[in-house]
C-alpha cells in the first residue's frame, strides 16, 4: 500500500510539472523530476551477501542478478510490474506482429540500431548469438533457459566433454579459454543451430519444439538470456566480470545497461557508475551506487547508519528479508521513519515435501496408498498455517501460504484459501492418524530435514511443536549447517520430511512446476520429493508449449494433482522488507526484483 | 647478546614451524575435503551444472593431487582461487582482512596489557585492601565471563541504555560499519576481546609484583628512602614483567581465538569471520588459507616471545 | 606457555607414607572450608546440579512449547524470566540449558583426564622416542586456535551433543598431557620408582600403580579446570552456530537467539538470562577450581 501512494506521489508531481506524458513519468524519466533534485545523486546501500559471480552466463543467485539487472540487458526485460517490455529488441514478438510464427517455432527479433556497450563497442545480432552460445556452452544452472532453441544438446555436448586437466588448479581456465577460443573461432560445433543473424539487427530463433515459457525464461535479468561483449571477456575469460570498466579501455564487466563497474573490492564494496549518454531510456539520473559489502551482523548498525543519512536504503540486492524482527519494529516505532518502512509480498514460497518416491529411504508417507495419503493429510492439517506466520514471523516477515504453492501476486496463484493443504483442523488431523496409525508405530521415528539459519530454525521448532500438540506424534528435528548437503539429500531422496521452497526466476508458471517435480527437474535428478505421476508429466508437457492464457487452466491443473496427492505441506510466503528514505524517489521493488536503477533519483532533502 | 645457541634455537623453531604449517594445512585440507557437500550445490545447481563447476575447480580430482597444487601454490604465496566468489584469488583477501584482524588484535593487546598490568601493579601495591579484592575479583570475572557476553552488554549499555538515557547526546556506533571501523567502532570489540586475557595478566603481575616487593634489594631501595612510586616502576615492576612476558604467547593466542567470536558479533570483516563464514559457504581453500595464517602467526607470536624473553631477562639462554 | 621452554618442573607435595598422604588430605579439605568463596562457589554448583536434576523431570512449562505465551513477553507472575522469540518459556529452557552445560564440562573433563593422563603419563615415563613423537603433537596442537579445530572437527562430525564432546575434547587435551607428562619425569626419578623397577615391576603397573597415584592431586586440579574451559568452548561453538540441534535449550545457543532481539533494545532478557546463567557457573567452577588447587595443590602456581 505505502509503496502505491509513493508512485502516485510520483505521478502527481509529474503531472503539475506538466508538459509530459504520465506514460513517461511513471517511468520516472529524469526530465520531469529535475526541479527537487539533490545536487549530489549518489545513492548508497549495504548488502550483506557477496555475489558469487556477475557473469550473466554463470550467476546462479538472486544477490547476482539483482545488482547486474543494471549493467547488463536482455532483449525484453521484466517492467516494475512484470510485464515483458521491449529492451534492446523494437517490440516483444507475437503471433500478431509476426514476431512468431504461425507454428509458434520460429521468432524473428529486430534488434535497436543505436545500441552501445559501456565500453563504447556497438552491440549487434553477432553479440546477442556469441552471448547465447556461450550461456549455453558454459552449462551454468541457468542454460537451460535457453534449453528450447534448436541445437541446444548438440552445443552442450560439444562443449561439455570435460577436457581431462592434470592440475586442479588449470581447470577453470582451461574449460572456459576452450570455449572462448571456439567462439572466437567460429566453430561451428559452438554454434546453436536454431540460432541465426539474417543482418546486423536482426536475429532468428528457431525452437526445437513450441515454448509458452520461453520468451519470459530468456528475459531473466543478469542471466543467460543478457548480452555480453565477446572483446571485454576475451581479454580476462575468467575473472573479467569482476574487473572495473576504464572509459576508453575494452575490458572489463561491460554491458549495455545503464550503468558499468566502477570498482569492486571483494567482500567490501562495489561502485557503479552512470554511462554517460547511455542509448536507452529512462537516462539514468543517479551518477553513481555505492553498495557496501556488510556482515548480516553489521545489520543493526546499518540501521542506525540509514537514520543518519549514510546509508539512502536497505534492502536491495537481494537483502530484502535481512532487517530483523526487532529491527523492523524499532523503525516502525519511530514517527520520522514509520512511513519509509516498505513491505512487500516476495516472489518466494516455503513448504515442507513428503518424501512421497523413495521407499528405501522415506518413512511412512512413501508411496499413493490411502494410508500414505492418510498420514501425509494428518500432519498437514496438523499445523495451523496462520499460527506459524503469528509466531515465527510475528505477521511481518510471511504471510501464511493458503493460495497454492505459486506466490501471491504471480501468474497461476490460485486465489487466497484456495489450497485445501494449507487448512488447520487439530481434530480431523487426529482421527486420520488414529485411523491410520492406531499403534503409533508407523510416526514413531520421523525426522524433519531442514537447512539451518534465517527463519528455518523457527519453522522447524513451530512444526516440532505443533505435531507434539495437535498430534501427539515426537518429530526429531535434523538440522544441517550446510545447505548443500540438505539440498543433495533432498534431491537423492534421503529424507522423510524436509523444508522446501522455491523463488521464481521469470513469472511464469513452468518455472515452478517444471523445475520441482516436472521432466526437466527429473532429467536433472532435481525432484524434491520423488514425486512421480505419468498424468502430471503429460499435462505439464502439453501446458508447457502453449500460449500462457491457454496454459493457465492446465497449471492449475497441476496444482490440483499435488494437493489430491497431499504431496506437501504449504508454508508460508516470504516478505520483503525493505527501509527507504522518502528523497529516495522511484527506488522499491516489485515481487522478483528491485527496480532498476536509472528509475531512481535522489531528491533534495 | 645473539650467541650460536640462540641461532641454533631459532633455526629449530623455524623448522617446527614449518612442519606444524604443513601438518595442519594437510590435517584441515582432508578435512574440509571430506566435509559433505560443497560450495556449489542450491535449488537450482546440481546435476550437470555442479559437475561442470566441480571439474574447472579440480575437484572432481583425487585430494593428493588437489593438495600437491596447493603446496605448490603455497610456496609461491598463493593460497589458490576462492569457490564462493569465483576465481577470486585468496591470497589478498585474507591478507586484507588479516590486516584488519591485526587491527583489532593489536588494540586488545593494548588493552589487556594495560590492563592487566596496571591492575596487577595495584593490587600488589595494596595488598589485601579493598582495591586488591575488587581487581582480583574483576580478574576472575574476566577470565570465566564469555567474551560475547561482555560485547552484548557492552552493545547494550553504550549502544542502547546510555544512548535512550542521553537522549541521543551519546552515541555509540554498535556494529563495525566500515571495512577497518573508526576508533569509536573498534573500542567496544578490543575491550571484549581484550578483558578476557587481561584477567590472567592481572593474576600474574599481582603475584611477580608481590614475589619482588618482598625481596632484599627493594626493601633496601625503600630503606635508602627512594619513594615508593619510583621504587615500583623503576625496579619491581621490570622484574615482575619476566612472568608476564611468559604468557604473551598464550595470550595471542587467545586473542586470536577470541577475535572469531567477536568479529562475528560485530560483524566485522577480518579473519575470523572469514573462517567461519568459508565453512559455512564450503569455500575450502579459504578455510585451508586461514588455518595456514594462523598456524604460522602463532607460531611466529610464540618465538617472538621467547626471543623477547631473552632480552627482558638475560639469564636465560637457548 | 611458550612451546619449546624448558617444562616447568613442578614437584609434588604428596610424600608417599600413607599417613602423611590422609594427613594432607585433611588439611586440603580444612583448608577448602576455610576459603569462603570457593564455598559459596560449591554451594552454587550443587544448586546447579540440582536444577539440572530437577529439569530433566519437572520444569514450569514444556520448554519447547512453541507459542507457549506472547512472543519476546517481558517477564511476568506467571513467566518469571519472560519469553523469548517464539513464546517459549524462558525459565523452562534456562532450567533445560543446565543440562547441556554441565554434560559438556564434565565428559570433557574425563575424556581429557582419561587421555591427557595417559599419553602424559607414557611420554614422561619412557621419554626418548615416544616422548619426542607426543611432545611434538602437543606442539602442533599448540600452534593452532582450539576453537577453530574444534568448529573443523564439529563440522565433520556432524552435529551433536557427543560429536561437541569430542571436538572440544581434541581441543583442550594438551595442558593436561604436559602437566602429567612433568608429573612423570620427576616422579619417575624418586627412590620408591626405582625400588620397584629394581624390583622387577612391569612398566604398566610402575606408570598406573606407582606414578599416577603419587601425580594425582595436580591432575584433578587441573581436571577442574577443564570443565569451565569445556564449557566456554561449548557455548562458544553454539554461539557461532555450531551446537547442539535445535531446538535443544543451551545457553550459548540462547545466548545467540537473544543477540537479534537486543538490537534496538527491544528485548534484551533472551540474552541476559542464559548469559548470566553462563557467566555465574563459569565464575563459580573457577573459584572452586582456585579454591581446590590453594588447599591441595599449594605449591603449584596458576
Amino acid at each position: 500500500m505505502k509503496h502505491l501512494t509513493f508512485r502516485f506521489r510520483a505521478v502527481q508531481s509529474a503531472a503539475i510539472l506538466g508538459g509530459i506524458s504520465l506514460l513517461v513519468a511513471a517511468c520516472g524519466n529524469s526530465t520531469s523530476t529535475t526541479s527537487g533534485l539533490a545536487a549530489k545523486q549518489v545513492l548508497k546501500f549495504p548488502v550483506y551477501q557477496t555475489a558469487g559471480t556477475f557473469d550473466p552466463g554463470q550467476a546462479d543467485a538472486e544477490v547476482d542478478t539483482e545488482i547486474t539487472q543494471n549493467v547488463f540487458s536482455n532483449l525484453w526485460r521484466f517492467d516494475d510490474n512484470l510485464n515483458l517490455v521491449p529492451d534492446l529488441a523494437t517490440t516483444v514478438p507475437t503471433l500478431a506482429n509476426n514476431g512468431i510464427s504461425s507454428d509458434g517455432l520460429t521468432f524473428t527479433v529486430h534488434l535497436k540500431q543505436n545500441v552501445k556497450f559501456n565500453n563504447g563497442d556497438a552491440m549487434t545480432s553477432k553479440d546477442v548469438l556469441y552471448s547465447w552460445n556461450r550461456a549455453v556452452a558454459l552449462q551454468g544452472a541457468y542454460s537451460s533457459n535457453l534449453s528450447a532453441i534448436a541445437g541446444y544438446d548438440a552445443l552442450q555436448k560439444a562443449a561439455g566433454a570435460p577436457p581431462s586437466s592434470s592440475s586442479g588448479a588449470g581447470g577453470t581456465t582451461t574449460f572456459r579459454q576452450n570455449i572462448e577460443n571456439k567462439l572466437a573461432a567460429n566453430d561451428p560445433a559452438f554454434q546453436l543451430s536454431g540460432l541465426t543473424a539474417p543482418d546486423a539487427n536482426t536475429v532468428q530463433i528457431k525452437l526445437a519444439h513450441a515454448c509458452g515459457w520461453c520468451l519470459t525464461a530468456w528475459s531473466l535479468q543478469g542471466s543467460t538470456g543478457s548480452v555480453v561483449d565477446q572483446k571485454a571477456i576475451s581479454i580476462d575469460p575468467v575473472n573479467w566480470w569482476s574487473k572495473p570498466v576504464v572509459q576508453g579501455q575494452p575490458g572489463g564487466m561491460v554491458g549495455t545497461g545503464p550503468f558499468y563497474l566502477s570498482a569492486y573490492t571483494a567482500k567490501q564494496s562495489m561502485v557503479f557508475k552512470a554511462v554517460s549518454n547511455w542509448w536507452g531510456s529512462p537516462k539514468p539520473t543517479l551518477t553513481e551506487v555505492d553498495i557496501a559489502i556488510h556482515d548480516p551482523a553489521a545489520i543493526s548498525g546499518d540501521v542506525t547508519a540509514w537514520e543518519q543519512g549514510n546509508f539512502d536504503l536497505i534492502g536491495y540486492g537481494g537483502n530484502s528479508s535481512n532487517l530483523t524482527y526487532p529491527l523492523i519494529q524499532g523503525i516502525k516505532g519511530n514517527a520520522t521513519y514509520a512511513s519509509q518502512l516498505l513491505t512487500k509480498p516476495k516472489g518466494r514460497t516455503t513448504w515442507l515435501s513428503f518424501n512421497v518416491g523413495y521407499p528405501a529411504t522415506g518413512g511412512p508417507f512413501v508411496g499413493t496408498s490411502a494410508a500414505a495419503k492418510g498420514l501425509r493429510m494428518a500432519f498437514a492439517l496438523a499445523v495451523d498455517k496462520a499460527g506459524l506466520a503469528t509466531t515465527v514471523c510475528h505477521d511481518v516477515q510471511c504471510t501464511a501460504a493458503t493460495g497454492g504453492l505459486i506466490t501471491k501476486g504471480l501468474v497461476g496463484y490460485l486465489g487466497d484459501g484456495a489450497d485445501p493443504l494449507a487448512k488447520f483442523d487439530a481434530t480431523q488431523a487426529m482421527s486420520l492418524l488414529k485411523q491410520y496409525d492406531p499403534t503409533g508405530k508407523l510416526t514413531a521415528n520421523l525426522k524433519y530435514s531442514f537447512n539451518a539459519g534465517g527463519l528455518n530454525d523457527p519453522v522447524a521448532a513451530y512444526l516440532q511443536s505443533q505435531w507434539q500438540t495437535n498430534l501427539g506424534v515426537h518429530v526429531t528435528l535434523d538440522p544441517s549447517s550446510d545447505a548443500s548437503q540438505f539440498i543433495s539429500n533432498r534431491l537423492t531422496g534421503k529424507y522423510v520430511m524436509a523444508r522446501d521452497g522455491w523463488q521464481f526466476d521469470y513469472n511464469h508458471p513452468q518455472d515452478w512446476f517444471d523445475n520441482l517435480w516436472g521432466y526437466l527437474a527429473t532429467a536433472a535428478g532435481a525432484n524434491t520429493s520423488g514425486f512421480d505421476d505419468p498424468t502430471y508429466d503429460s499435462v505439464l508437457k502439453q501446458a508447457d508449449q502453449m500460449p500462457i492464457d491457454t496454459a493457465l487452466p492446465l497449471y492449475k491443473q497441476l496444482a490440483q494433482i499435488l494437493q489430491q496427492n497431499v504431496a506437501y505441506i504449504p508454508l508460508y510466503y516470504s516478505v520483503a522488507n525493505f527501509a527507504i528514505h522518502s528523497y529516495v524517489k522511484g527506488a522499491g521493488s516489485n515481487s522478483q526484483a528491485d527496480y532498476y536503477w536509472n528509475e531512481t533519483s535522489i531528491q533534495s532533502h | 647478546m645473539v650467541t650460536r645457541g640462540t641461532l641454533i634455537y631459532i633455526g629449530q623453531r623455524l623448522v617446527l614451524i614449518v612442519f606444524t604449517v604443513i601438518v595442519v594445512s594437510f590435517g584441515v585440507f582432508a578435512v574440509v575435503h571430506s566435509l559433505p557437500g560443497n560450495a556449489f550445490v542450491s535449488d537450482r545447481v546440481h546435476g550437470r551444472a555442479l559437475q561442470i563447476l566441480l571439474h574447472q575447480y579440480g575437484l572432481d580430482q583425487p585430494i593428493p593431487v588437489q593438495y600437491w597444487s596447493f603446496l605448490k601454490g603455497l610456496v609461491h604465496g598463493n593460497l589458490g582461487v576462492s569457490l564462493y566468489i569465483r576465481d577470486l584469488p585468496i591470497t589478498p583477501l585474507v591478507l586484507r582482512e588479516l590486516s584488519v584482524s591485526a587491527m583489532l588484535g593489536g588494540a586488545a593487546l593494548i588493552v589487556t596489557i594495560g590492563l592487566g598490568i596496571t591492575f596487577g601493579v595495584l593490587a600488589a601495591v595494596r595488598q589485601n585492601t579493598w582495591v586488591d579484592y575488587l581487581l582480583t575479583g574483576i580478574a576472575v570475572v574476566g577470565y570465566s565471563v564469555p567474551s560475547f557476553v561482555i560485547a552484548s552488554l557492552g552493545i547494550l549499555i553504550f549502544g542502547q541504555w546510555l544512548n535512550n538515557l542521553s537522549h541521543g547526546a551519546f552515541f555509540y556506533p554498535e556494529p563495525w560499519t566500515g571495512t577497518y571501523g573508526t576508533l569509536a567502532e573498534l573500542s567496544l570489540p578490543a575491550i571484549a576481546l581484550g578483558f578476557y586475557t587481561s584477567g590472567q595478566i592481572t593474576r600474574i603481575t599481582r603475584a611477580a609484583m608481590l614475589d619482588v616487593i618482598g625481596q632484599d634489594y627493594i626493601r633496601t631501595a625503600r630503606a635508602k628512602g627512594l619513594q615508593d612510586r619510583i621504587v615500583i616502576l623503576r625496579h619491581a615492576l621490570r622484574n615482575a614483567l619476566v612472568p608476564v612476558t611468559s604468557i604473551l604467547g598464550p595470550t595471542v593466542i587467545s586473542i586470536i581465538t577470541g577475535s572469531v567470536i567477536i568479529e562475528n558479533i560485530f560483524g566485522i570483516p577480518g579473519l575470523g569471520k572469514e573462517f567461519v563464514e568459508s565453512i559455512f559457504q564450503h569455500d575450502y581453500n579459504v578455510t585451508v588459507g586461514v588455518f595456514t595464517i594462523y598456524a604460522f602467526l602463532i607460531g611466529f607470536a610464540n618465538l617472538t616471545v621467547d626471543l623477547v624473553y631473552t632480552v627482558i631477562d638475560p639469564r636465560i639462554r637457548y | 606457555m611458550a612451546t619449546l621452554l624448558p617444562e616447568p618442573t613442578v614437584e609434588y607435595a604428596g610424600g608417599t607414607l600413607a599417613s602423611e598422604q590422609v594427613s594432607l588430605w585433611r588439611d586440603g579439605v580444612r583448608r577448602l572450608r576455610r576459603n569462603k568463596l570457593a564455598l559459596a562457589a560449591a554451594i552454587y554448583l550443587m544448586l546447579l546440579v540440582l536444577v539440572c536434576v530437577v529439569s530433566l523431570f519437572w520444569t514450569p512449562y514444556k520448554p519447547n512449547l512453541v507459542g507457549n505465551c506472547p512472543t519476546y513477553d517481558l517477564p511476568s507472575a506467571a513467566h518469571p524470566l519472560g519469553c523469548d522469540d517464539l513464546g517459549r518459556d524462558s525459565l523452562s529452557r534456562l532450567m533445560v540449558g543446565s543440562q547441556v552445560s554441565l554434560a559438556v564440562g564434565l565428559a570433557t573433563a574425563f575424556i581429557v583426564l582419561a587421555i591427557g593422563v595417559v599419553v602424559g603419563l607414557i611420554a614422561g615415563y619412557f621419554r626418548g622416542v615416544v616422548d619426542g613423537f607426543i611432545s611434538l603433537a602437543i606442539n602442533i596442537f599448540y600452534g593452532v586456535p582450539p576453537l577453530l579445530v574444534a568448529v573443523a572437527l564439529y563440522v565433520l562430525l556432524g552435529p551433536s551433543l557427543i560429536n561437541i564432546i569430542i571436538a572440544i575434547s581434541a581441543t583442550v587435551w594438551m595442558d593436561m598431557a604436559r602437566l602429567a607428562r612433568g608429573q612423570a619425569l620427576s616422579i619417575r626419578e624418586r627412590e620408591f620408582i626405582e625400588a620397584a623397577r629394581s624390583g622387577g615391576a612391569r612398566a604398566g603397573r610402575i606408570v598406573f600403580g606407582h606414578i599416577l597415584p603419587n601425580a594425582l592431586g595436580p591432575i584433578i586440579v587441573q581436571a577442574t579446570f577443564v570443565i569451565p574451559v569445556a564449557i566456554l568452548t561449548a557455548a562458544f561453538l553454539t554461539f557461532l552456530g555450531f551446537g547442539v540441534p535445535p531446538p535443544t535449550a543451551d545457553w550459548g545457543g540462547m545466548a545467540s537467539e537473544g543477540l537479534p532481539s537486543l538490537q534496538g533494545g527491544f528485548d534484551p532478557y533472551i540474552l541476559l538470562w542464559p548469559a548470566m546463567a553462563l557467566s555465574v557457573t563459569l565464575l563459580a567452577f573457577n573459584f572452586f577450581g582456585d579454591g581446590l588447587r590453594d588447599a591441595f595443590d599449594p605449591r603449584q602456581k596458576r
